[in-house]
């Protein structure tokens, strides 16, 4: 059963929260008006950089191994998804479950070890 | 809380509805107060470690010195970069102040006291804490800017694979506690060694995943040793370079309710919560309240995560990436193993 | 009544970021967007009773597939301006296929109010006490085992697929070896002499 008058605080809270941390972040730029302290000027604005303009654009391509890390990251996220329910029925479904599950992970370990002799773990 | 303003003579339906709120504000006022107080407090411990004093000019032994900083970070300026996008730029902090504030609503501080007691709540801070990725990401890309930007994608990487492991870590905890509800995995903690011990820490197939949920929470949180995120010498000040004033403060209020909710979870999943550590009534244990045990158990963990702050070297990143997916993805997947065939041997062998 | 509010409140906000994925001209937001729509959607699923599943909504789209495709999107260095140019091009094949689409769901729903096919006897689910991870671990690990195990050999190509397209061999590169430094002893990288006065020393 789905208590779902547990999620409304969270609903509630969300509100909250985001209110909270939007006024954080625009009510110092109002004050900073009001004070004067708010004093923009074209050297103050530009990125940050060790003293000279930046030569090229930040959003440089960077190295595709953040992208394998994605992945890997998103399949095991899934294995996890896979477990979470399993984790709570082990009683119901007893030891044909439980053997379902280590083949499961036999097979994921199977991955994991291709990518680890394959190298795609390693950071050099 | 409820009940109380039925009782003061009001409709039930808005007796919940203040009820709600004032719980919210209960969560959120005090913890914004404790992130002020941890931050002098995890100052004060490194200056005890490094042979120096610390804070201690504003207020009494310097206790008012965060306050202090809130309000000169408050009146200062908002630079916003021409070359940023000022939009996801302005949202970044706003999404990490969020995410740290929201996870809080599934904490149990006392027996029944939480603000929601959902079934799925694990998997409600698991899921919290995958968004916090977001801030980092945004504010890295928003800025524009080189150092930022290298920051974010080391953060980011770091952060979701360090997921990965505390995702299998907690599969452990949720085997043996049996459910995802926050009160009933402390619950499950009662009498857990021999109906002496209140902690799931003390189970030696547990301890280990306690000790490895720790480290992983260092890394999450991006502390000390594993803070490359902000290793100063090479990336200024991580992805948080371009921001100033209280967007910049929000990332470190951010970044400390992170790491309080970390400890509070390594209390709470690992050590039993809000529950005495014994299940002996030698002294009256049971009567001191559940949330002052809480918060000692937060109040420790906060000063190991300060204590290896302020003594362990900070990690090269191939070592971190190696410490995440070579040694605990690995030891984690084996624990389930080993738990799992142990509960189906003994719990459910039936 | 605030159930109602809240469906109507999250539908709304769906389709509306969803029409934002599509018309947002920097591609950044185009993701933002489609992350608010993705945690919208786990809204109207927990709404729907679907607790565990609005959950992984938000870790695995939100929290993990989203990052990738943030990752994606951030990286690659498109001249996006040239990208809308083919707009116009595609106008007719994209007409085309969004017609072909309306027109399936048109007759998906006609099918399903006429109710011909009886697929296995739907029931209404039984209403227990039970929460729904438990509910789908007793279905999904009994009955549904060999989906259950494609579902594994699925995840285990596509991790194997991942690495083979995007794994690249780094040449000239001095990686730690841990174990080897680990076994390392003082005896193997030192040694003590005691060299007499003016004689030299061999390294």
């Amino acid at each position: 059963m789905v208590d779902l008058t547990q999620y409304l605080p969270i609903l509630i809270f969300l509100v909250i929260a985001v209110g909270l941390s939007s006024a954080f972040v625009f009510l110092p730029m109002g004050v900073a008006r009001l004070t004067g302290a708010h004093k923009p000027e074209p050297a103050k604005l530009t990125e940050y950089e060790c003293g000279f303009p930046a030569f090229e654009d930040a959003r440089s391509q960077f190295d595709v191994r953040f992208y394998l890390v994605a992945i890997l990251f998103i399949i095991f996220d899934l294995e996890a998804a896979f477990l979470f329910p399993w984790a709570v029925s082990l009683e119901e479904i007893g030891w044909a479950g439980w053997a379902t599950m280590m083949i499961f992970l036999a097979e994921l370990t199977l991955g994991l070890v291709y990518a680890w002799k394959k190298g795609a773990l390693d950071w050099e | 809380m409820t009940e109380t303003f039925i009782s003061w003579g009001m409709d039930p339906n808005w007796a919940w509805g203040v009820a709600t709120i004032c719980g919210i504000l209960l969560i959120a006022l005090p913890l914004m107060l404790a992130v002020a107080m941890i931050i002098y407090a995890d100052r004060k411990i490194w200056a005890a470690i490094a042979l120096r004093r610390g804070p201690n000019v504003v207020g009494p032994f310097g206790l008012l010195q965060s306050f202090a900083d809130g309000l000169k970070v408050f009146l200062q300026e908002t630079i916003i970069p021409t070359s940023a996008n000022r939009g996801l730029f302005l949202i970044a902090p706003i999404i990490t102040f969020t995410v740290a504030l929201l996870a809080w609503a599934v904490i149990p501080f006392n027996s029944g006291a939480v603000l929601a007691d959902i079934n799925v709540g694990l998997l409600y801070i698991l899921a919290i804490s995958s968004l916090g990725v977001y801030g980092v990401i945004l504010s890295g890309w928003a800025s524009n800017s080189k150092y930022p930007f290298f920051s974010a994608m080391r953060a980011s990487a770091q952060m979701i694979s360090y997921e990965v492991s505390i995702g299998f870590i907690l599969i452990g905890i949720v085997l043996y506690a049996d459910s995802f509800n926050m009160n009933e995995i402390v619950k499950a903690q009662i009498g857990h060694g021999f109906g002496l011990v209140n902690a799931f820490g003390f189970n030696l197939l547990l301890f280990p995943l306690a000790v490895m949920f720790l480290i992983s929470s260092l890394a999450e949180t991006a502390r000390a040793p594993f803070d490359l995120t902000e290793a100063e010498s090479e990336l200024v000040a991580g992805y948080q370079t371009e921001y100033s004033s209280m967007s910049f403060a929000l990332f470190w209020l951010g970044e400390y309710a992170n790491v309080l909710l970390m400890c509070t979870l390594n209390a709470v999943l690992f050590w039993g919560g809000w529950l005495p550590p014994l299940n002996i009534d030698l002294i009256p244990w049971f009567d001191i309240p559940g949330v002052i045990w809480l918060f000692a158990k937060i109040l420790f963990f906060f000063f190991v995560f300060s204590w290896v702050k302020a003594t362990v070297p900070r990690y090269r990143y191939d070592q971190l990436m190696r410490l995440g997916w070579k040694v605990f993805l690995p030891i984690s997947l084996i624990w389930i193993f080993l738990i799992s065939g142990w509960l189906m041997l003994t719990r459910y062998a039936a | 009544m605030i159930q109602l509010i809240a469906f109507y409140l999250f539908a709304t906000i769906v389709i509306a970021s969803a029409a934002m994925v599509i018309f947002a001209r920097n591609p950044v937001h185009s993701v933002m967007w489609l992350i608010l729509a993705f945690f919208n959607a786990a809204g109207l699923m927990l709404l729907a009773g679907a607790e565990f599943i609005a959950m992984l909504l938000v870790i695995v789209y939100v929290g993990a597939v989203a990052v990738l495709f943030l990752f994606v999107v951030m990286m690659l260095d498109i001249d996006f301006a040239e990208l809308r140019a083919g707009f116009v091009r595609y106008l007719p094949l994209g007409a085309l296929v969004a017609i072909i689409l309306a027109a399936e769901l048109v007759f998906a729903v006609g099918a399903w109010s006429a109710g011909g096919v009886d697929l296995a006897a739907r029931a209404a689910p039984v209403v227990t006490d039970k929460s729904n991870i438990q509910q789908i671990g007793e279905l999904l690990y009994t009955k549904y085992i060999f989906l259950f195990e494609a579902a594994g050999i699925v995840l285990l190509v596509a991790m194997i697929g991942a690495i083979v397209l995007t794994h690249r061999q780094r040449g000239g590169v001095r990686t730690q070896n841990i174990s080897a430094q680990n076994r390392r002893r003082p005896e193997d990288a030192t040694r003590l002499v005691d060299p007499g006065v003016g004689q030299g020393m061999e390294l």
